[in-house]
């Protein structure tokens, strides 16, 4: 007999979902009928949702009842990949706060209260959150879903800005292109094998005898690829990232360059190195072609960027290069290398970008040239922004050496020797555009440099990333080992 | 804890320090406490003198990839070490008098510097080999970067970007090597012990040897790799390039020696030829180089690289005479280049210029520079007496039990040391004398203190070098395995 009924450790099997939810609402209901409180106290209240479900996923049942499992997975996996989110949603608010304090002061709008920004950014917790406890396809579909479409509002939010106009517009399209293909995909993927849901697929896939099927489930994969390729901007699905990433608020783009990005190697890593595991190598040997691409034109580019946040665009789609190799390597070890260069790349992208929102001032964001003598004006500013950027770069001691180490090892191990030579070379274009900004940080300040601002949220964003990298850098084996139980 | 991890860890806590207590570092006393603080390495290892040798560390690190923190020392390594723990004193000696901006992070730096050295001197692990390796790039670019002259941003991230180009492909040996060993030993490992032994039965070992001689002889450099060195050699302080000329072509020399030697000795002998040719022609350019130069500061440069690529023969002869003739030059190569940017230094502040035209006769007005100076270039061209002289003639006396004819050619790029150098001494310091306003005060009790030991060492190995050759002696036979053809 089935159980039809939800227990109280059900509900708190899924209590992180739920709790994130509930705060959200909440948060828009006060933003509704208590503008005053919401305006003081919708930073405090996101962040103790998120820190209440942080506390939630640390200590919460498995759930066998059978109304969940066939939806949401609750294995460890699911549980670093929520630690891991909620982690980027609490850096995220932290760089919101420090961000509208800048621009509620400068402009008229100062009693504006900013409980929907807030909202939309659980929301999008919300959809990644979901993403990571997918057990089937349209379980990950609606993750993907709630988290895009809280992003395209969030896009846009700074309404007065002309560039985010542009950049809002641009990201639907382009999502709305990406949410059809996938869902494409999950179609035909239905048609050939019958079924959406994740641990039934590969002995589906392995059963099937007509080749038409084969072709079918094929060409549905191929689809649901390039749509999280789209959402993950690899090369050549990348063209939005550019322009979005610019015409964002700036703790926005930080939110897309380390959450979107996590979410969409989530379902990669879910649905390539869990459901399906080297299911056909076809698919290795294509996706391989694109990290190739992806690494040099990304490298590449990057090159010629001046403004902080399009440089962190193609920073972020040569780095989306380097997560795919662990997924189309699939040894056993991938998922943790995976998951060691996820956690370490959002740790540096964020601490990179608290130090950006103090230097934040207008729409157009944080150029180069605001950089020059950084290392003179505030030096603790300067340590981190360099310690986060030679981690981006990869550069030993820093733990993002250990990172590209384990994704090559991994690669190495699998065969794929082309993907770490191009790996290793376009590595020394990364060292020289993630250096030049150190070289910046380090010539004599301008006349007409204005203090960097104070923030204590942006602060400890980058304080924690600070301290995290510092401590990852030289004993890193604990996260290892944690990660490690993954596989 | 251990001698070996204290003497690692002590630069590295005291550069912490040195960033977070700014204050102790930057008061009129800072610079002698940083220069007693840089003498605790050298202390500790005269101390522990008998002993050193042998002693090692090993920590499980990160066991999901099989790395171990495991440093050890043997009399190969030791001999490097006695040469970071000299140099590094050296190096903030030769700040000028009236300090430098942000000195406390200045030193932080060089104290981080040293600490990374002692690791890769001591590595015995390939990923914190490799680790140390590029890390030490860092400090050298900040250094760089910060302290140096007008053009010096530019010369670091050309210096840096060259050094990881050079070294990029490492991590693909690495893991090629341990792919290997875990195949044949079924070991998952990256120590030496194991790797060694089956580098050269690896499947590709010529590519892995290539791919690693090429980050070390970049580092070196070996010509032509040498188009980072003109520039941060010039652009940096004299600190700077004192790092740069005495330590860190020395790390790559005890590259080549350590994994080129240890890991790959047939291939060392199969590719010695156009090694030993690309040696020879650097030994020339460099020398010619410097020859024409109408800098001094650029003409020490080209003449070290002219004298580094000469101990690289040394290394490239498959003669166990010419490898530790080699070992014994690096020594001698970091002491008298470290003395001789020193005095170009104190020159340079005394006269304001580094143009060898400009000025001439400098003997009559700054005349004990002159004579220290004069020390320092004879031994640079290895006048018998002096350091140099023992270490080049090891490696011509090795080069001529294998090629007779190169000796003689090589020979000649004695005299060609000595023309450049002369030449500079003599338009510099013994020419018509031309009095030029604002010309410094001559050297003092301070810097000849400073110069007495460097003094003291350069003859100590020309007149008595038994100990010290003894000592590389065993070096030579723990670390290579030689097979003359």
């Amino acid at each position: 007999m089935m159980n039809v009924t939800l227990s109280l450790a059900d509900f708190s099997a899924i209590s992180p979902l739920l709790i994130i939810l509930s705060g959200a609402l909440l948060i828009l209901l006060i933003e509704s009928f208590f503008e005053v409180f919401s305006k003081k106290f919708s930073f405090y209240l996101t962040s103790l949702t998120i820190v209440l479900a942080f506390l939630a996923v640390l200590y919460t049942p498995v759930s066998h009842n059978p109304l969940l499992t066939p939806w949401l997975r609750f294995d460890p996996l699911s549980r670093v990949f929520a630690l891991l989110f909620l982690g980027i949603g609490l850096g995220s608010t932290f760089l919101a706060r420090a961000f509208f304090q800048q621009f509620d002061l400068d402009e008229s709008i100062k009693s504006t209260s900013r409980g929907e920004y807030y909202f939309l950014l659980l929301s999008s917790v919300f959809g990644l959150l979901l993403i990571g406890n997918a057990n089937d396809f349209l379980t990950m579909f609606l993750g993907i879903e709630t988290l895009s479409i809280a992003l395209y509002v969030l896009c846009g939010y700074m309404k007065e800005w002309k560039l985010s106009h542009e950049s809002a517009l641009k990201y639907v399209f382009m999502g709305a292109l990406a949410t059809a293909f996938f869902l494409y995909g999950i179609a035909l993927v239905y048609g050939a094998v019958g079924t959406t849901t994740f641990p039934s697929l590969a002995t589906r896939y392995h059963a099937l005898v007509a080749h038409s099927d084969k072709i079918l489930f094929l060409a549905g994969i191929a689809f649901i690829t390039v749509g999280l390729a789209f959402k993950s901007a690899v090369v050549p699905f990348h063209v939005w990232a550019p322009d979005v990433y610019d015409g964002a608020p700036t703790p926005v783009t930080a939110f897309m360059a380390v959450g979107t990005k996590a979410g969409a190697f989530a379902s990669f890593a879910i649905i390539f190195l869990l459901v399906l595991p080297k299911f056909d190598l076809m698919w290795n040997a294509a996706v391989s072609l694109l990290i190739c691409v992806t690494l040099i034109y990304a490298n590449a580019v990057a090159l010629r960027q001046t403004h902080l946040r399009r440089f962190f665009a193609y920073s972020g789609i040569s780095h989306a290069g380097f997560l795919l190799i662990p997924i189309v390597s699939g040894t056993p070890d991938s998922m943790t290398a995976l998951m060691f260069y996820l956690v370490i790349y959002s740790l540096a992208t964020l601490g990179a970008f608290a130090v950006i929102a103090f230097l934040d001032k207008q729409s157009t964001g944080v150029v180069f040239h605001d950089l020059h003598g950084l290392f003179r004006r505030s030096p603790w500013l300067a340590a981190i922004l360099s310690l986060c950027v030679l981690t981006l770069a990869g550069i030993p001691p820093t733990a993002g050496f250990f990172a590209k180490f384990y994704v090559f090892k991994v690669a190495f191990e699998s065969g794929h020797y082309a993907l770490v030579v191009v790996g290793l070379l376009t590595a020394v274009l990364a060292a020289y555009y993630y250096l030049r900004i150190i070289a910046i940080m380090f010539t004599e300040a301008p006349v007409d440099a204005e203090a960097p601002k104070t923030s204590w949220t942006a602060a400890a964003v980058g304080l924690v990333s600070f301290a995290a990298i510092g401590v990852l850098s030289f004993y890193p084996a604990p996260l290892l080992m944690l990660l490690g139980s993954l596989r | 804890m251990s001698d070996l991890f204290t003497l690692f860890i002590t630069p590295l806590i005291i550069s912490a320090a040195a960033f977070l207590l700014p204050f102790l570092f930057r008061s009129t006393y800072g610079k002698i406490v940083a220069v007693a603080l840089s003498l605790i390495p050298l202390a500790l290892l005269i101390y522990g003198q008998p002993h050193w040798i042998g002693t090692s560390v090993s920590y499980k690190w990160l066991p999901p990839l099989g790395i171990n923190f495991h440093l050890a020392v043997d009399s190969l390594s030791l001999v490097f070490l006695y040469l970071t723990a000299i140099i590094i004193p050296i190096s903030f000696l030769a700040l000028p008098k009236e300090g430098i901006v942000s000195s406390n992070t200045f030193y932080g730096m060089v104290f981080l510097l040293q600490g990374l050295l002692i690791g890769f001197f001591t590595a015995r692990d390939l990923v914190v080999f490799t680790i140390f390796w590029e890390s030490m790039l860092l400090p050298l670019f900040f250094i760089i970067s910060y302290w140096g002259g007008a053009k010096r941003r530019a010369a670091a991230l050309k210096f840096l970007v060259y050094m990881i180009a050079g070294s990029t492909l490492m991590v693909i040996g690495v893991l090629a090597l341990h792919f290997a060993t875990l195949q044949a030993t079924g070991t998952s490992t990256f120590g030496f012990d194991l790797l060694g032994k089956t580098a050269e039965t690896a499947p590709h070992a010529g590519w892995l040897f290539f791919i690693f001689l090429l980050a070390f002889c970049v580092k070196t450099p070996l010509f032509p790799f040498h188009g980072w060195l003109p520039d941060a050699y010039c652009q940096a302080s004299t600190s700077g390039t004192i790092l740069l000329s005495a330590i860190l072509s020395k790390a790559g020399i005890y590259g080549i020696v350590r994994i080129g030697l240890g890991f790959f000795p047939t291939f060392m002998v199969e590719w010695g030829h156009l090694l030993l040719g690309l040696a020879i022609v650097g030994v020339f350019y460099g020398g010619l180089s410097a020859w024409v130069q109408n800098d001094f500061k650029r003409l020490i440069a080209y003449s070290s690289f002219s004298h580094v690529n000469f101990i690289l023969v040394g290394l490239f002869v498959a003669n166990q005479i010419a490898h530790e003739g080699a070992v014994l030059q690096a020594l001698n190569h970091g002491v008298t280049i470290a003395a001789l940017f020193l005095v170009a230094g104190w020159l340079e502040e005394r006269i304001g210029s580094t143009a060898i035209s400009r000025f001439s006769g400098a003997a009559k007005y700054l005349p004990h520079l002159c004579w220290l100076t004069l020390f320092f270039v004879l031994s640079s061209v290895a006048l018998p007496g002096t350091n140099n002289f023992i270490g080049e003639f090891m490696i011509l006396f090795g080069l001529f039990t294998t090629n007779p004819l190169l000796t003689a050619v090589l020979g000649l790029s004695v005299i060609l040391s000595v023309i450049y150098m002369l030449r500079w001494m003599q338009k510099v310091y013994f020419g018509t004398p031309h009095l030029v306003e604002g010309i410094g005060r001559d050297i003092g009790w301070r810097e000849i203190s400073i110069a007495l030991p460097l003094v003291f060492l350069v003859l100590w190995v020309g007149v008595y070098p038994t100990p010290v050759l003894n000592q590389i002696l065993n070096t030579v036979r723990d670390t290579i395995v030689l097979e003359t053809p």
